[in-house]
């Protein structure tokens, strides 16, 4: 953790804002992906792997939770409201999470390239300014280990299986691979945020770290590697119909009672 | 799916015995070792786990080795009646200060 870390109220308004900007599409990405992947809820491919995929969207949902917390606080919020009271427009999380669960080789890949993102985001989250963040991150990274040896084993069953399992996870990486790119793309307040070191690292230079991370393990399992291309700049303002849909179902309770206290 | 079966013994704190904790099913190791911990490691419950595939286990249930038919009560300390032994090693020594 670092010793330079800005106490809260010492933050200017720019880069209170970059931080907010930072902490809402890192959650998102953790909050949207746990809904998606909470959905093989009694329907995975065998009882043990259904309750080893709920306990992994539990928790990154409660990863989620944890930044909306951060992020209330620091935009004097509430963490529910920021949760479950936006439209989804609102939402910033990666062009990754808009695609529906669709089939296990293709929430196997998804997790597969999102959680090495995730890794090397949380990597450079560990080392930031920001000490609370900081804290966070690095308690993140400890569960999320975890994740990744699960995203792991399953691709590299599906790979090796060959037949339907093999092509429909190499579709899947075909397909996701521009959108997993977007984990990375620049945010807006991204100068502040390295110029006061809450971000330790430009996103450009994770994003570069990410592919030299999955690229041997694709490689070696002979699946497609993507291209090299720059993350697109709306890779966190872009939403489809399918997060529409889910955005629907993930605000029903919150949004049959307004103000009901829970 | 080529699953097989896997025990899982549990600590619960460092230093305690394992015991057995249940089985999951699943198709390598790696995978066993995953499910074991959601099954038997994911509230905090346990400090260890070892998973251990079925096949490895030798098994013995004859009755013949494990309850033989003879009286063998003399191997189990309650054999030894020491109550009425013990009582009068214990007013000797009240009585000798």
């Amino acid at each position: 953790m670092s010793s330079a870390a800005p106490p809260e109220a010492l933050l200017g308004d720019v880069t209170r804002d970059a931080l907010a900007e930072l902490l809402l599409a890192t959650a998102d990405d953790e909050f949207v992906i746990g809904f998606w992947d909470s959905e093989w809820t009694g329907i995975a491919p065998m009882l043990e792997e259904d309750v080893a995929m709920s306990s992994i969207a539990q928790d990154e949902i409660g990863h989620a939770r944890a930044l909306y917390e951060l992020l209330a606080e620091t935009t004097h919020d509430d963490p529910d409201r920021i949760a479950f009271g936006r439209p989804a427009d609102a939402f910033r999380h990666a062009a990754l999470m808009n695609h529906p669960r669709t089939d296990w080789a293709f929430t196997v890949a998804r997790r597969f390239l999102y959680e090495h993102a995730d890794a090397v985001r949380l990597e450079a989250l560990a080392r930031s300014s920001h000490e609370r963040l900081a804290g966070l991150a690095g308690k993140m990274r400890r569960e999320e280990s975890y994740h990744r040896m699960h995203a792991d084993a399953w691709l590299q069953r599906l790979a090796e299986a060959g037949g339907e399992a093999r092509k429909r996870l190499t579709a899947a990486l075909q397909r996701l691979w521009p959108d997993a790119d977007a984990v990375f793309t620049p945010l807006s307040g991204e100068p502040e945020l390295l110029a006061s070191g809450v971000l330790a690292e430009p996103l450009a230079a994770l994003h570069g770290r990410w592919r030299a991370r999955v690229r041997p393990t694709l490689e070696r399992l002979s699946l497609p590697v993507g291209g090299d291309g720059a993350p697109p700049p709306d890779g966190r303002t872009r939403r489809t119909d399918d997060f529409r849909w889910l955005h629907g179902e993930f605000t029903m309770v919150a949004g049959s009672e307004e103000g009901a206290t829970w | 799916m080529t699953d097989s079966v896997w025990e899982v013994f549990r600590q619960e704190d460092e230093g305690d015995a394992m015991t057995h904790a249940g089985s999951v099913r699943a198709p390598d190791a790696e995978l066993a070792l995953h499910y074991a911990r959601e099954f038997y490691g994911r509230r905090q419950e346990s400090t260890r786990l070892w998973v251990v595939p079925r096949e490895a286990i030798n098994e013995l249930d004859d009755p013949d080795w494990l309850k033989p038919p003879f009286d063998r009560s003399y191997k189990r300390p309650g054999g030894y009646l020491i109550k009425h032994k013990l009582e009068a090693a214990k007013a000797r020594a009240e009585e000798s200060p």
